[in-house]
Order: C-alpha cells, then sequence, then structure tokens
C-alpha cells in the first residue's frame, strides 16, 4: 500500500503551503504517536492482510464499476461510468478508513473512539466498525445535523455508539470537529480520534488518503480490465476524502483530467455555498489544525455556508486537494442544490441507482461534462454514497403532500402507543443488563 | 501565618458580555492585584478554550463585534491600567488573515506587551515571534505536559521570556489537582523561562499550591463564569464579584 501511494504523500505534512501541524502543544504527543504507529501499520503486511480482508468480507470490496448506459444515451456525450462507492456497507466511502483507522487504533492499543460527522456517513461508517472491532464509541455531530440525518443517529445508536449533539457555534460539522478536539485533548491516552475527512492536522490527510485510494487502485484496475481510456474522473468535493482517494492513484499521472465538484448551494451570497476553491469570499487560512483554502470573513472568522446536502457544508477544503487545485491537476467546479436534486432523480430514473445528495453534486457535473464530450469519450463519477438517507430531505421536495400525509399519520400511530413504546425501550435496556450479567 | 499575597495572571474575553460590563470586570481584576491581563479576541472557532469560554466568545461575535473592537477594547484597558502587563490571547486565523506582522503591529499599537496563541506552535508559529521582536512585544508559546523532552528542549532553545503551562492534559474549565505530576512537568520547563501555569484553576487552594512553583498563577474560566452569572446585576456587581475572586485567589483575604 505504501509504495504506491507514497509519491503522493506530502511533505513533512505539507502539500505546497497547505496542510501542517497547527494544534495546541497538548495535541502533538498523540499525532507524534499516530505517525508513526501509521507508518508502522502500512508497512507490516499482516494489517494490509488484515484490512483487505474486512475490505472484503466487511465492507463489500470491491465496489463495481457501473456502465451508465441508459444515461448516456440520453445525454448523447461522453460514456458515463459510475464507480458505485455507495454500495459500501453503511452506504458510502467512509467505512474504507473509519475500518481502517479503528483497526490501526487497536494495534496502538486504544480502546474508545471518538468520531465527528456531518451528514453522519462517517459517524455511522464508524460506529459500525466500532461494534465489529469491540471498540467503544463517541461521535460528535452538531445539532441541526442530529435534526436533518436522524435516520443515521438512530444508525449510529444501533451500532452502539453514543452519540453527542453539539450545540455550539454553527452546530454543523466544524462545531462537531471542535468539540471532538475537544475531547481528544484529555483521552488520548486510551482513545483515537478518527477524522473522516482527507483534513485535519498532519498526519491524517495522509492517512485518510491513503486508506480511501482503494476506490482509486480498484477504478484503475476496473477500467484497465475493460480497455477503457478515460477522459475525465469526477467526484464531490466536501471535506475531500472520497475525491482524494478515487483520484490517488491518478494524481501524478498527466491524465485522466481531475475534477472535484463543490456544493454551490442556492446562491453566491456569504452563507448561500460552500465554494472554497473557485470563490472569491474564500481565502488562505489555519482552522481545525491545518492550513487551506476556508470560507471566512474579512476578521479570519469562520463564515457561514450552506448546502442541501449536509456533507459538503464544511467551511474548509482538504490540504492536499488545495494544493492539486492550485497546481491545475485537479480542476474545481461546483454544483447547486437544484442541480444535484435533478442529478439525482436523473440516474434513479434512468439507471435504477440512487446517489446521494453529496455524490449527485459529482453526477451532476458528470452530466454536464459528458454533454459537451464526444461519445467516444469516457468519464467515471464516484458515487460516494447511496441516497437512502436523504429521504427526509428529498421527500419533501419530490412529493410533499404524500410525504406530509405519512408523516402525520405515522405520529399519530406512534402517539397512540407511545406508553407501550417508552415501556419497551426500557425493558430492552433491562434485558441488556441481564444478559450481560450472565455472561 | 503570613503569605505573601501571588502574583496572578486573570483573563477575560474582550467585549463580554458588553464593553462596560467587560471594562467593570478589568477594573474590579486590577483593584484585586492581579500582575497581568491576558485578554482573548474572540474567534469563531476556539477549539482549546473549554464551554464557558467558548460561549463567552460566541455571545461577543453575536453582536457583531470586529477584531478592530478588540483591539480598541485593548487600547481602553492600557490606557486606564498602563502598568498592567497586556496579553492577548486569541487563535491564529485571525492573526494569518490579517497578516501576522500587521496583527502584531496593531497589538503593539494597542498597548499589549506580548501574544499568546495556542494553534501556533512554537515550531510552526508563521513567523510570529519574529514579528514580535520587531514590535517590541512577546511571543508566549504553551508547553504541555504531554511534550516529549526533545520538543520541550527545542522550545527552550527558543529561550522564551514566557512560558504558558497547560497543566492539564485537556482544555480550559476543569479542575486541576497539583499532583506530582504537574510538579514534575513544571521541573522539566526549568527556570530559564517565567512560567504563567494555569488551565482550570477556580480557587484559593489550588492557586496557592501552585503558586511557588510559577511565577504567576492563570486563572480564565473562572472569571468568566464569575461576569455570566452577575452580569444581569450589572457592572458594579461583576467588579465586586471579580475582585473578590481575585483576592481570594490571591490568598489576601
Amino acid at each position: 500500500m505504501s509504495d504506491q501511494t507514497s509519491d503522493q504523500t506530502s511533505d513533512q505534512g505539507y502539500f505546497d503551503r497547505f496542510g501542517g501541524c497547527y494544534v495546541a502543544e497538548v495535541l502533538r504527543r498523540p499525532l507524534e504517536e499516530l505517525t508513526i504507529a501509521f507508518n508502522q501499520a502500512v508497512a507490516d503486511p499482516g494489517f494490509i492482510e488484515e484490512l483487505a480482508q474486512l475490505g472484503r468480507d466487511f465492507i463489500g470490496r470491491p465496489t463495481p464499476l457501473l456502465y451508465a448506459a441508459n444515461a448516456s444515451r440520453e445525454i448523447g456525450g461522453a460514456q458515463i461510468y459510475i464507480k458505485m462507492e455507495g454500495l459500501a456497507h453503511t452506504g458510502a466511502h467512509k467505512i474504507n478508513n473509519a475500518l481502517a483507522q479503528a483497526l490501526l487504533a487497536k494495534r496502538m492499543g486504544k480502546t474508545r473512539i471518538i468520531a465527528e460527522t456531518g451528514a453522519g456517513q462517517h459517524g455511522l461508517a464508524t460506529a459500525a466498525a466500532c461494534a465489529r472491532l469491540n471498540l467503544s464509541c463517541t461521535v460528535y455531530m452538531g445539532e441541526e445535523d442530529v435534526r436533518r440525518q436522524q435516520p443515521n443517529v438512530a444508525g449510529m445508536e444501533l451500532f452502539g455508539a453514543t452519540v453527542v449533539s453539539v450545540d455550539s457555534g454553527s452546530k454543523t460539522l466544524k462545531d462537531a470537529i471542535n468539540e471532538a478536539m475537544r475531547d481528544w485533548a484529555s483521552s488520548f491516552a486510551d482513545t483515537h480520534y478518527i477524522i473522516g475527512s482527507a483534513l485535519g492536522p498532519a498526519p491524517y490527510p495522509d492517512m485518510v488518503r491513503t486508506f480511501q485510494a482503494v476506490i482509486g487502485k480498484e477504478t484503475d484496475v476496473q477500467i484497465s480490465e475493460r480497455g477503457l481510456e478515460v477522459e475525465a474522473l469526477i467526484a464531490c468535493v466536501g471535506g475531500g476524502s472520497n475525491a482524494i482517494g478515487f483520484f490517488a492513484p491518478f494524481i501524478r499521472r498527466d491524465r485522466p483530467r481531475l475534477i472535484g465538484v463543490e456544493a454551490g448551494g442556492r446562491g453566491s451570497g456569504v452563507g448561500q455555498h460552500a465554494v472554497r476553491m473557485t470563490s472569491a469570499a474564500a481565502g488562505d487560512g489555519i482552522i481545525h489544525g491545518y492550513k487551506s483554502r476556508f470560507l471566512v470573513d474579512e476578521d479570519g472568522q469562520v463564515a457561514p455556508t450552506h448546502s442541501i446536502s449536509a456533507g459538503l457544508d464544511y467551511p474548509g477544503i482538504g490540504p492536499q486537494l488545495a494544493a492539486l487545485g492550485e497546481s491545475g491537476r485537479i480542476e474545481f467546479t461546483s454544483a447547486t442544490d437544484e442541480e444535484a436534486l435533478d442529478a439525482m432523480r436523473f440516474f434513479a430514473r434512468h439507471e435504477g441507482v440512487v446517489f446521494a445528495l453529496e455524490s449527485a453534486h459529482g453526477g451532476a457535473a458528470a452530466l454536464r461534462i459528458a454533454r459537451g464530450l464526444p461519445p467516444d469519450k469516457v468519464v467515471v463519477v464516484n458515487m460516494s454514497g447511496r441516497g437512502d438517507k436523504d429521504i427526509f430531505i428529498t421527500s419533501p421536495i419530490f412529493r410533499p403532500v404524500q410525504w406530509k400525509e405519512f408523516l402525520k399519520a405515522e405520529l399519530h400511530r406512534l402517539e397512540a402507543h407511545m406508553d407501550t413504546l417508552v415501556d419497551m425501550v426500557v425493558d430492552s435496556k433491562d434485558s441488556s443488563k441481564v444478559l450481560g450479567g450472565a455472561i | 501565618m503570613m503569605r505573601m499575597p501571588i502574583r496572578l495572571m486573570a483573563h477575560l474575553v474582550a467585549g463580554y458580555p458588553t464593553d462596560a460590563i467587560a471594562l467593570a470586570a478589568a477594573k474590579g481584576l486590577v483593584e484585586g492585584g492581579v500582575a497581568y491581563l491576558e485578554i482573548q479576541l474572540p474567534f469563531s472557532d476556539p477549539s482549546a478554550d473549554g464551554k464557558a469560554i467558548q460561549s463567552a466568545c460566541a455571545h461577543t461575535l453575536a453582536r457583531n463585534y470586529k477584531l478592530s473592537d478588540g483591539f480598541g477594547f485593548i487600547t481602553r484597558l492600557h490606557a486606564a491600567y498602563p502598568s498592567v502587563p497586556l496579553f492577548i490571547m486569541t487563535y491564529g486565523n485571525l492573526a494569518f488573515r490579517l497578516g501576522i506582522d500587521e496583527f502584531v503591529r496593531r497589538a503593539q499599537a494597542a498597548g499589549a506587551s506580548g501574544l499568546i496563541i495556542p494553534d501556533l506552535p512554537f515550531d510552526t508559529d508563521e513567523g510570529l515571534a519574529q514579528a514580535c521582536l520587531r514590535y517590541g512585544l512577546t511571543s508566549v508559546p504553551v508547553a504541555a505536559p504531554s511534550m516529549t523532552d526533545t520538543r520541550l528542549a527545542q522550545l527552550k532553545n527558543t529561550h522564551p521570556q514566557f512560558i504558558y503551562a497547560a497543566l492539564r492534559a485537556g482544555i480550559t474549565g476543569k479542575s486541576t489537582d497539583i499532583d506530582q505530576g504537574t510538579l514534575d512537568f513544571l521541573g522539566r520547563l526549568g527556570s530559564s523561562s517565567k512560567i504563567l501555569g494555569g488551565f482550570g484553576i477556580r480557587e484559593g487552594t489550588q492557586a496557592q499550591a501552585l503558586a511557588p512553583h510559577v511565577h504567576a498563577v492563570v486563572a480564565g474560566s473562572v472569571f468568566v463564569e464569575l461576569i455570566s452569572s452577575h452580569a444581569a446585576a450589572g457592572a458594579d456587581a461583576v467588579r465586586l464579584a471579580v475582585r473578590r475572586k481575585v483576592e481570594e485567589l490571591r490568598a489576601i483575604t
């Protein structure tokens, strides 16, 4: 693993002028220990083998590469292929990194995992990995995200994780990161912090890219097997973990074009989008332990953002993506809320594939780019997640009347049986205690 | 038994909850006899601070408080208490965004003596220490018990005038025991720099236990909480509550 990715590794934590390790002194030591443990793990064939086995049996790797024949015909441009990463266990690419870091944490002798989550996909993946590997798990999640991503909260709790709702700041991903860093500052002796995106202080950007590079490596094999000459790889970019993992094996090659898609939201004004690479409102900053491009105000305070997808509204971008964006190796574009919804509907209708709203930003850009290319060209879009989790966001838009009736009926039903249901919650807790005691 | 009153560095969030209350709190701190004032310029994402200070910063920013308001606050404090050294505490992005040199220049113009920026560590400080030298300020690096001997030696090699010792493996706002581990850490810091020791000091007994081992004891969250709980009763109530706490911490009651 390490030899194939080493040429993309940072220079002492830096990717050109981005990256670094700008953390309070207390966190320096756990980060240094993590760097050493990570480097040893990826050089250890035993670790790589265990990870590959779990990847196959638990995650469901390799994920397929689907030729979107109908969509391509409909568009009449380049041939579109979809890397079906959303078929990975727990519904998104996040599990690749979460499982690998959880395995690394075990190797380091840690017994507790903390994580931040935005859309909830990283939290869900981490909770599943912890359940599988017998690690205690606490997930920090902004109150706003808890509200709009209840299905993932329910999933995390089912896996036995404690979900902490963060009510500070903008109550989204960035605030969950602050809270997780606070926890880690006093708990690192027995706790590992699994950052879910390719950002944060070194060694996280290198580590997350390395663990997500499996997406790109599989894609590389799959396109070679089919003899495809790919014009462009396209991925959505929040923090950027799916994009950097998808692009990783191709970064040092001249081709294909690598295209990152940010959240255009609902307009270009402050607080209406999360466009860090092409927006005039974005600039260099040092936040959350790393230097990159951030959406900040003139004083340097973190600016509000918006995206219909909870996974793309983070104000910063992974430092390697920022560097590759500036060098020109990665081209950046954006897709609006509306375009993402349209793309989600389009691929569902024509391919029977439901993109997560995050990934649908990549899907929207793929449609746009394919339209401008001749039919003998090929583009591959990474569907980083599947859209089941978004039903509470998409249903009120796609079918508001029916959804309202459904929710009303459900609420009625729930209220009618509330007493019995609450008793059942207590009973099930008691029975798990009895079971635990008996064992 | 007679005890010498201890040297205290007290922390305030600039402009919290209002300029008038914050200035009254500063007055109480000075009347109580603090040796240093640490003034925090609020940042939107203060990840090295605990809940109390984070909330105070968020509250202040929510009233559209600008960096220039913060420098203005420090200018007024310095004019009122020219003999009390003022240290600005903030996060790297505010200084980085304005430009490190310009930030330090404005800090100096406002009357600050030094800067404490915990997420600009001494070896990746973006030129902060150099800029401080240019303007005659002191850059105060933070040290923590988790530091390796190697890293601590590197820090001491920069010969800082002050070192801010973060005494608990954690964040501000939780209680601190003056245990053997803490004493060992202070021993490792040596005596060539003046040690500002804090994080979680709330009571006189803690301050007095720590005082013999440091140049000054730092207290922060305890004052922010007092200001929050007395603000509704008015500026004078805040001033008196803060002064009483300083006197308790300094052991001169």
